[in-house]
C-alpha cells in the first residue's frame, strides 16, 4: 500500500515536471543554503581544529595590554612587555613550562633589486619548540644562533618565492630592513589562516631584531606552553600573578596586560562561525517555510485537481485514510526530492567554496540525512491540510466534480 | 440482525428518507422508500431526473446514507457503520459502473482494474492475475496495457466493468451503464451484463431512463417524487 502510494506520487510528480520543479524550488533554495553553510562552517571548524593541532593548544599568551590612566582618561598608555619580564618569568616558572617570546614589524626584506614588505619576526631560543614548523629545505635557527645574536635567517614561502623565484635561497644573503641575514631555511607554504598570513614572514635571532632592528628590548609576545591541557588554566593564573608582580600592580588595579590562551582563540573564532552560521541557518529555515507554503499551494492545486479521481477511489473501496496517505506521501515525496536536489546543489556550492577559502571539504553525513529527514517532514506536515481536505470530499460530490 | 437465509432478501430499504438542508427549507429526495433485492436478480430503476433514483443508488452502493430509515445490505444495517467500514463494504460487496466509465486518465486499463484490489492490500502478483481475468472476461485480454484515452467508449465501459467484476462483488450498481453509447455499444453493454447475471448470478441494480435498456431487466422499479411509482415485482417488496 505503501509502495504503491509512492509509485503513484513519482507518477503524478513526473507528469507535472515543470510544475513540480517550480513548487521544489523554495525547498531546494533553503535546503542547498543549509547544506552549504554547515559544510563550509564545518570546514572552517575543522581548519581550526587542525591549527589548534599544528599550534599546540597548550600555548599561552602573554601580551602589553592598553590601560586608562584615571587622571586622564583620554590618554591610553601602553606599557610593553620587555626582556625583564621574560627572563623573571622563565626563573619563576620555567621549570613548569617552556617559554620563549617574540618581537614583530613590518619591514621591507629585499635581495638585490627584489624586495616585498613582510612580518619580521624576532624569536627566543625554545621558540621554534612551541610551534610545530614544516620547512620545506634548509633548517631553523639553532639554538647557538639565537643566543648569539647571528645574522640568520629562515623566510616564509612568499618571501622566498618573491625574492628568488624557484632558485634556492638557503645561503643567500638577504636584507631586512637595513642589517643583512643569511637564510638558513625557507618554510612550507601554510596558507592563509584565521591568524592571517603566515608566508610573508621572515624570522630572525631576537637579539638581532631588538638591536639591529627595533633598538628596544621589547617583547610583542611571551609565549609559555603549558606541560598538560590540564595545567592550561592554572598555569595562567599563576603568569597572570607573576606579572602583576613584576609590573607591581597595586592589588585593586587593573592588569596592564593580557594572557590568552591557543584554545580560548579557537573558542572565539569558532563561537563566531557558530554565530554567523545560526544567522544564515535562520535565513535558511525562512526560505524552507516558504518551500513548505509552495508545497501546499501545490498539493491543494493537485486535490482539486484530482477531486474525481478520489471520488472514482473512494468509490471503488479507498478510505479517507487511503487518501490522506496518498496524498501525504505525494507530498513528501515531493519534498524529499527537493531536499535531495538541495542537498546535491549545496555540497556542490559547499565545494566550491571551500576550494576557493582554501579550507577543507568536509561533507557533514549527519547533517545530509538530517535534512533530508527534515525535507521529507515539510512534506508531511505541508502537505497535511491538503491531504486532509481530499481524504474529507464526500464521494458522491467528488465523482459528481468535472 | 436477520441472519441470512432463503427467504431473506440481499438487501433492503425499509421506510428510506434522504432529506437536505433543515427547517422550512428543506428537501425530501426519498420520502419513505421500502423496496427489497433478491439475490440473482436484475432490477432496473426507473424515473425522470429529481425523482430520487440517483439518491437510491447512492445508498445502495453505500456512498451515502439515509437520513431516517434502515438501508440492510446482507442482513447489517448498512446506515449505520462508519465512513472506513461502509469504504470497505464498497470494497469487498459492490461494484460501480458509471454512465462516464470513470476510468483513471494516463493510467492502463490492467492499473484500472487492479484499483479495488490495491485498497483490499492484496500484492501486485495476485493483482495482476485477478485483473487480467476479468479483463478477459469483459473480452479486452489484447488492451490491458491501453490508456483510456487510447480506448474506444465501448471498451472503456467494458474497462470499468471489468473493475467492478475483479473484486467479486456481491452487488453490481450500474448508473445509467449506456448513457454515452450508441445502440451498437449499448446492446454490446447490456448483453455482457444480462450474462453476468444470468451465468454467474450476480446481482444487478441499474440506473436507466431508457425503456428499451430498462426492458433488459428483469425487474422494474419506478421513482417518482421520491416515491416508488411502480414496482414491476411489488409483491416481493418489504
Amino acid at each position: 500500500m505503501f509502495l504503491e502510494s509512492v509509485r503513484l506520487a513519482l507518477r503524478s510528480i513526473a507528469r507535472n515536471k515543470m510544475r513540480s520543479l517550480l513548487t521544489l524550488l523554495g525547498v531546494i533554495i533553503g535546503v542547498a543554503a543549509v547544506i552549504a553553510l554547515l559544510t563550509i562552517g564545518g570546514g572552517a571548524r575543522e581548519q581550526i581544529r587542525a591549527e589548534m593541532a599544528g599550534q599546540g593548544s597548550r600555548l599561552i599568551f602573554a601580551f602589553a595590554g592598553m590601560v586608562r590612566d584615571p587622571a586622564s582618561p583620554a590618554e591610553i598608555k601602553v606599557q610593553p612587555l620587555t626582556n625583564e619580564h621574560l627572563m623573571n618569568l622563565d626563573k619563576s616558572i620555567g621549570q613548569h613550562a617552556t617559554i620563549a617570546a617574540q618581537a614583530e614589524t613590518r619591514l621591507r626584506v629585499s635581495y638585490g633589486a627584489r624586495g616585498l614588505s613582510a612580518q619580521i619576526r624576532g624569536v627566543s631560543e625554545s621558540y621554534f619548540t612551541l610551534r610545530e614548523w614544516t620547512l620545506k629545505r634548509g633548517r631553523l635557527l639553532s639554538p647557538l644562533e639565537v643566543a648569539s645574536h647571528a645574522g640568520t635567517c629562515v623566510i616564509g614561502s612568499k618571501v622566498a618565492k618573491a625574492l628568488f623565484g624557484t632558485e634556492n635561497p638557503i645561503g643567500a644573503r638577504i636584507r631586512i630592513g637595513h642589517p643583512h641575514c643569511r637564510v638558513v631555511g625557507e618554510l612550507a607554504p601554510k596558507g592563509a589562516s584565521f591568524s592571517g598570513d603566515q608566508d610573508t614572514l621572515a624570522l630572525i635571532p631576537l637579539g638581532l631584531f631588538q638591536i639591529r632592528i627595533s633598538g628596544r628590548n621589547e617583547l610583542a609576545q611571551i609565549l609559555i606552553n603549558a606541560p598538560s591541557e590540564a595545567l592550561v588554566a592554572p598555569l595562567k593564573v599563576r603568569v597572570a600573578e607573576e606579572m602583576r608582580r613584576l609590573r607591581r600592580i597595586a592589588p585593586g588595579r587593573n592588569d596592564d596586560f593580557q594572557v590568552d590562551d591557543m584554545a580560548e582563540y579557537m573558542r572565539q573564532a569558532g563561537s563566531i562561525i557558530g554565530n554567523v552560521t545560526a544567522i544564515l541557518g535562520a535565513i535558511a529555515a525562512i526560505s524552507l517555510l516558504v518551500g513548505g507554503i509552495g508545497i501546499m499551494n501545490i498539493m491543494l492545486v493537485s486535490v482539486t485537481e484530482r477531486t474525481r479521481e478520489i471520488g472514482i477511489r473512494m468509490a471503488i473501496g479507498a478510505r479517507q485514510r487511503d487518501i490522506l496517505v496518498q496524498f501525504l506521501t505525494e507530498a513528501s515525496v515531493l519534498s524529499l526530492l527537493g531536499g535531495l536536489i538541495g542537498i546535491g546543489l549545496g555540497l556542490a556550492i559547499a565545494w566550491v567554496v571551500t576550494a576557493f577559502m582554501n579550507v577543507s571539504f568536509v561533507p557533514n553525513l549527519t547533517a545530509v540525512s538530517a535534512i533530508a529527514a527534515v525535507s521529507a517532514m515539510i512534506g508531511i506536515v505541508f502537505g497535511f491540510f491538503p491531504a486532509l481536505r481530499g481524504a474529507r470530499l464526500d464521494p458522491i460530490d467528488a465523482l459528481r466534480h468535472e | 440482525m436477520n441472519a441470512p437465509g432463503k427467504t431473506a432478501p440481499l438487501l433492503a430499504f425499509e421506510n428510506v428518507w434522504r432529506s437536505y438542508g433543515g427547517g422550512d427549507t428543506q428537501v425530501h429526495a426519498l420520502s419513505g422508500v421500502s423496496f427489497g433485492i433478491e439475490r440473482g436478480t436484475f432490477t432496473a430503476v426507473t424515473g425522470p431526473s429529481g425523482s430520487g433514483k440517483s439518491t437510491t443508488m447512492n445508498i445502495l452502493g453505500a456512498l451515502d446514507v439515509p437520513s431516517r430509515g434502515i438501508y440492510r445490505f446482507m442482513g447489517s444495517d448498512a446506515g449505520r457503520l462508519d465512513n472506513a467500514s461502509r469504504a470497505e463494504l464498497r470494497n469487498r460487496h459492490i461494484g460501480f459502473v458509471f454512465q462516464g466509465y470513470n476510468l483513471l486518465p494516463r493510467t492502463t486499463a490492467l492499473e484500472n482494474v487492479e484499483l479495488p484490489l490495491i485498497y483490499r492490500g492484496l500484492p501486485p502478483p495476485a493483482r495482476h492475475a485477478m485483473a487480467e481475468k476479468a479483463l478477459e472476461q469483459v473480452g479486452l485480454e489484447g488492451r490491458r496495457h491501453h490508456t483510456p484515452a487510447a480506448l474506444s467508449g465501448g471498451q472503456q465501459q467494458r474497462v470499468a466493468i471489468a473493475r467492478a467484476l475483479v473484486s467479486e462483488p456481491t452487488l453490481l450498481v450500474a448508473d445509467e451503464p449506456t448513457g454515452n453509447l450508441d445502440t451498437e455499444r449499448s446492446r454490446e453493454i447490456m448483453a455482457l451484463l444480462t450474462a453476468l447475471n444470468r451465468e454467474r448470478g450476480l446481482t444487478i441494480v441499474m440506473v436507466t431512463h431508457e425503456a428499451d435498456i430498462a426492458a433488459f431487466a428483469s425487474r422494474q422499479i419506478s421513482f417518482h417524487d421520491g416515491r416508488i411509482a411502480f414496482d414491476s415485482d411489488a409483491g416481493a417488496a418489504v
